[in-house]
């Protein structure tokens, strides 16, 4: 996991669980968005939505709502901070592997199931591109 | 620090760093060789021995030391090998998953139930299960790990053919476990090889830990834990159950905290629309030390199999934590734990992607 170091994620991964950005805190009517997409399945473990406003064909700003572990969370605020201010081309071209990049890598069984959040945005830009 | 943790494993006992420290030092020498240390190293480990057999109402000769309750757990199920092995659904997975590739067809039958689950608490019913494996010829195993200390045990009255003991969980060394054969029982040795143990299981003696948990059962036994646990644990658990379903929102007990129903140690709740892993970490940044059943944790992609099978609802497994306490803890300690605890719940849920009901 995160040998040597005193928490089992790495200082990064703790910081974004610990003071994750752009989260939609309650109600999501709170956030005035364009389009929202999903991915995952409380049964899983994992479940995030991602809410879009776009304005020129950019994400002008990005909400998050998780229901999941450390790792799902931190990765849903690392992605929300990759994404705000990309184009749509942009953001939909958003892999794991560059959200593991910007955390500084997970640990490997983390990754496959709780790194999901740029499916979400995925989904949510094809709801907006469809509307 | 406050460790809610103990099911897991807990600290060692001052005693138990004592005697283990004195074993090092002066019991250092083989146990089965007949010279005068090692014959000296060998009459503390028959020390040991007697006060197992003592606090669980056994014959020493009944009982052999082994590394560990997945070691005694898994001897006894390979002892069955090729036969049929009945077990309840909530065994730890030394029992289940040893029985799922070891089990067969052949009679004898073996009914591995456990006394007492380790995640929930629950106290199962198990003496219309020993009475009918016994009817049958049939014979019974059970998994007294987390009871040890914390119960009175009576292996006689409960009339079992094999019993499943660890030192770790009762403040004493990770390493040292016991089985409990009662004589005539069939068995077959895991550790081929070697005199010790009755020939029962080769290796080595483990001099220093088998002293170590001799130093645990002397402080069960001296202190009667089983009494403190009943009382002042038990006052402890009750009052976080209460706390939590009072002043939390979504929360509910996984554990049946009626007296007689659960360990008086174990306290296993969900939250709704939060998830275990990501509670358990909070808490961990909080200084509070818990353990979850939800998948994340434990490396695995399904939450613990003993919640599904009490529940069946997986959200419910996901978003469990387990409180497990230990004769150190204090009323200070659940206080602690309920000035964070409702803050780290609430901002899960407006977080998470679940509606909370209610």
């Amino acid at each position: 996991m995160n040998e040597g170091q005193d928490w089992i994620y790495s200082d990064i991964v703790k910081d974004h669980f610990l003071n994750p950005r752009n989260f939609l805190f309650g109600d999501e009517s709170k956030f005035d968005f364009d389009a929202v997409g999903v991915v995952g399945n409380p049964i899983c473990g994992d479940q995030m939505k991602m809410y879009i406003k776009v304005k020129n064909g950019k994400i002008e700003d990005i909400r998050w709502k998780t229901y999941g572990c450390a790792s799902a969370i931190a990765s849903t605020s690392a992605l929300s901070e990759l994404a705000k201010g990309k184009t749509l081309d942009e953001v939909v071209n958003i892999s794991a592997k560059d959200i593991d990049d910007y955390l500084g890598n997970l640990p490997k069984h983390k990754f496959h199931c709780s790194v999901l959040g740029h499916q979400a945005l995925a989904d949510a830009v094809k709801k907006y591109r469809a509307e | 620090m406050v460790y809610l943790d103990y099911a897991a494993t807990s600290p060692l006992l001052p005693e138990v760093i004592t005697a283990m420290h004195e074993a090092e030092q002066k019991f250092f020498a083989n146990a089965s060789a007949l010279h005068t240390p090692g014959h000296l190293a060998m009459n503390k480990i028959e020390e040991t021995r007697k006060l197992l057999a003592q606090l669980i109402n056994a014959n020493p000769d009944e009982i052999i030391f082994t590394s560990g309750a997945s070691e005694a757990n898994n001897t006894v199920i390979r002892t069955f090998a090729g036969h049929k092995i009945y077990t309840s659904p909530l065994e730890h997975h030394s029992i289940d998953e040893a029985a799922r590739v070891l089990g067969g067809n052949k009679k004898p039958a073996l009914y591995s139930y456990m006394f007492a689950n380790n995640e929930i608490g629950e106290i199962l019913s198990i003496e219309n299960i020993i009475k009918k494996a016994h009817k049958n010829g049939d014979y019974i195993h059970s998994d007294l790990t987390q009871v040890l200390g914390k119960l009175p045990i009576n292996i006689k009255a409960l009339d079992l053919d094999y019993a499943t003991f660890s030192a770790h969980k009762i403040g004493g060394p990770v390493g040292v476990g016991a089985l409990f054969i009662k004589d005539g029982a069939p068995f077959k040795s895991l550790i081929i090889g070697g005199n010790q143990e009755g020939k029962r299981r080769g290796t080595t003696y483990n001099t220093a830990g088998i002293i170590g948990f001799g130093a645990a059962l002397k402080y069960a036994i001296k202190h009667k834990t089983w009494d403190i646990y009943d009382a002042k644990i038990r006052a402890l658990r009750d009052g976080l159950a209460k706390r939590i379903l009072e002043e939390i929102p979504g929360s509910s007990l996984n554990t049946d905290i009626t007296p007689g129903k659960s360990l008086p140690n174990i306290l296993n709740a969900s939250f709704q629309a939060a998830e275990g892993e990501s509670i358990q970490l909070y808490l961990d940044a909080e200084g509070i030390i818990v353990s979850t059943g939800s998948a994340c944790a434990s490396g695995d992609i399904k939450p613990s199999h003993v919640l599904m099978a009490k529940t069946g609802d997986a959200e419910v497994a996901h978003s469990s934590i387990r409180f497990s306490f230990g004769l150190d803890n204090t009323e200070e300690d659940v206080k602690k734990v309920m000035q964070v605890l409702p803050g780290i719940i609430n901002r899960l849920q407006k977080i998470s992607t679940i509606e909370r009901e209610s």
